[in-house]
């Protein structure tokens, strides 16, 4: 009889650990992906695992979203002033790809942690 | 006796389990409440926490709006729009508080801090990124409009009358750091204890994390987009940097950027390729960001020494040192482990 007491006390343990795993996950961490967003709307989520060239046609202008090694950057862009190509490459929590003129930003919504909350530039 | 060890082993189970559960439940509640909005030509997000972010944050959201169209020179029902096209005009409550502190820097930084350049970024197309090296005659012509030392300002009935037919204002160089402050003011009114809000890099802070620590925020390397010069932990500071490197043109080879010098009308070469400001006021942050960058390490370091009380500062040289004021000394750690780091007291 005890042996089942201890095995059904596990048992419950287990599940509550199972739980716990769930729910944590599903609120966190799937590997590294990128949001973006068009005028406010999310137009897509791609994980940045994948190599992958993403283009942004709108009524705005052109944008090309490249994701290589684990970062993404803009390849391309129509906008007159192309500062979306020129902000680097991004692949942590937060850091975001932005393209005034045409409305569309490229945020980091799950990945690694950065290190700061933000960056003054 | 059975029972009862079977009863104490469900029951550290279950508690086990609520803990678990309770856990997840916490973090939830400390989840950030966030915004994000394009507005005074840039992208901006704003952040609150605690049970009364969700009213902040869209309080927030109207305000930076509201903001945006009364400041826009661009915009042709702003007020600021109007006040250019008549020559002056009656000054609303923002527009008379952001006038009143632009002339304080135009007054402090020995008229550094300039609002009547626009006719001069005009030219040079930084308003509407029509980017062009002026003629020397037309870029002359312009300077001569630059001078806010002649505006006609009445603090007592609110109104400004511009002397000269051309003469126009743009406060570009104070309306982010003002609007952030703004945030950060309704944030508190709503009883928000812990935000951030990030206006296209400028940045302010309010209060600590929701985990009691310090906001960890960081500066952008001039050289490279991809680094940061280093971090300053803070709470209730507005962090803004300015340097070439945020919006500039080629031609023939050479690179302009949008720091123009009001003395020269030409882009500043001072020796510095960014400047950041730690300061309780948003404003002054960002007047000073630009102006100490157009300044200058030495006049800048003697401008700190004049004014340490307000604000702190880190000053990116071109050969790569770091000037790094007293009060942030603690504060600042550099990314480079080996970068020169120059203190000033
Ligand atoms: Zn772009």
């Amino acid at each position: 009889m005890k042996k089942k007491d201890f095995l059904i006390a596990g048992a419950v343990l287990l599940l509550a650990g199972v739980l716990t795993l769930v729910l944590r996950l599903s609120g966190g961490d799937p590997g590294g992906a990128v949001q973006v967003k068009i005028d406010g709307k999310v137009v897509g989520t791609y994980a940045l695992v994948e190599e992958q060239a993403v283009p942004f046609d709108t009524d705005y202008g052109h944008n090309l979203l490249v994701i290589r090694d684990g970062k993404a950057h803009m390849e391309e862009a129509d906008c007159p002033d192309h500062y979306c190509m020129e902000q680097g490459e991004i692949e942590k929590t937060g850091e975001t790809l932005v393209c005034l003129p045409h409305k569309l930003v490229v945020e980091v919504v799950s990945g690694e942690s950065s290190d700061v909350d933000v960056v003054a530039k | 006796m059975n029972h009862l060890n079977k009863t104490i082993a469900l029951l550290l189970a279950l508690v086990f389990a609520m803990s678990f559960l309770l856990c997840s439940c916490a973090e939830k509640e400390e989840e950030p409440v966030s915004r994000d909005l394009f507005a005074m030509d840039t992208y901006m997000t704003v952040t609150a926490y605690g049970k009364h972010a969700e009213k902040a944050v869209d309080e927030a959201v109207r305000e930076l709006n509201r903001l945006d169209a009364l400041l826009s020179t661009g915009k042709e029902a702003s007020e600021v729009a109007a006040l250019n096209k008549n020559g002056g005009g009656d000054l609303s409550k923002d527009t008379n508080t952001l006038l009143k502190a632009a002339l304080e820097l135009y007054k402090s930084t020995g008229h550094v801090f300039d609002i009547t350049i626009y006719p001069v970024m005009k030219l040079w197309g930084f308003t509407d990124q029509n980017y062009k090296v002026p003629a020397k005659e037309d870029l002359a012509e312009a300077l001569q409009l630059v001078d806010a030392g002649a505006l006609d300002y009445d603090a007592d009935a609110k109104t400004v009358a511009f002397e000269k037919e051309g003469v126009a204002v743009d406060f570009g160089g104070i309306a982010k750091g003002y609007a952030s402050s703004r945030v950060i003011e309704i944030f508190r009114e709503q009883g928000v204890t812990s935000g951030i809000v990030n206006l296209g890099g400028n940045v302010q802070t309010l209060g600590q994390k929701p985990d009691g620590t310090d906001w960890r925020i960081g500066i952008q390397d001039p050289e490279d987009e991809d680094k940061m010069l280093g971090v300053v932990t803070n709470h209730d500071k507005a962090i803004i940097t300015s340097g070439g490197y945020e919006r500039n043109f080629e031609e023939d080879g050479v690179v302009y950027h949008h720091i123009i010098d009001p003395e020269t009308g030409y882009p500043a070469d001072s020796g510095l390729t960014s400047v950041t400001i730690v300061s309780e006021d948003g404003t002054l942050a960002d007047g000073l960001s630009t102006s100490l960058f157009i300044m200058g390490k030495a006049k800048a370091v003697n401008y700190w020494q004049k004014h340490f009380k307000e604000f702190d500062m880190v000053l990116c040289c071109d050969d790569g040192t770091l000037v790094v004021t007293e009060g942030i000394r603690e504060a600042f750690s550099p990314a480079d482990e080996d970068a020169t780091v120059e203190y000033i007291e």
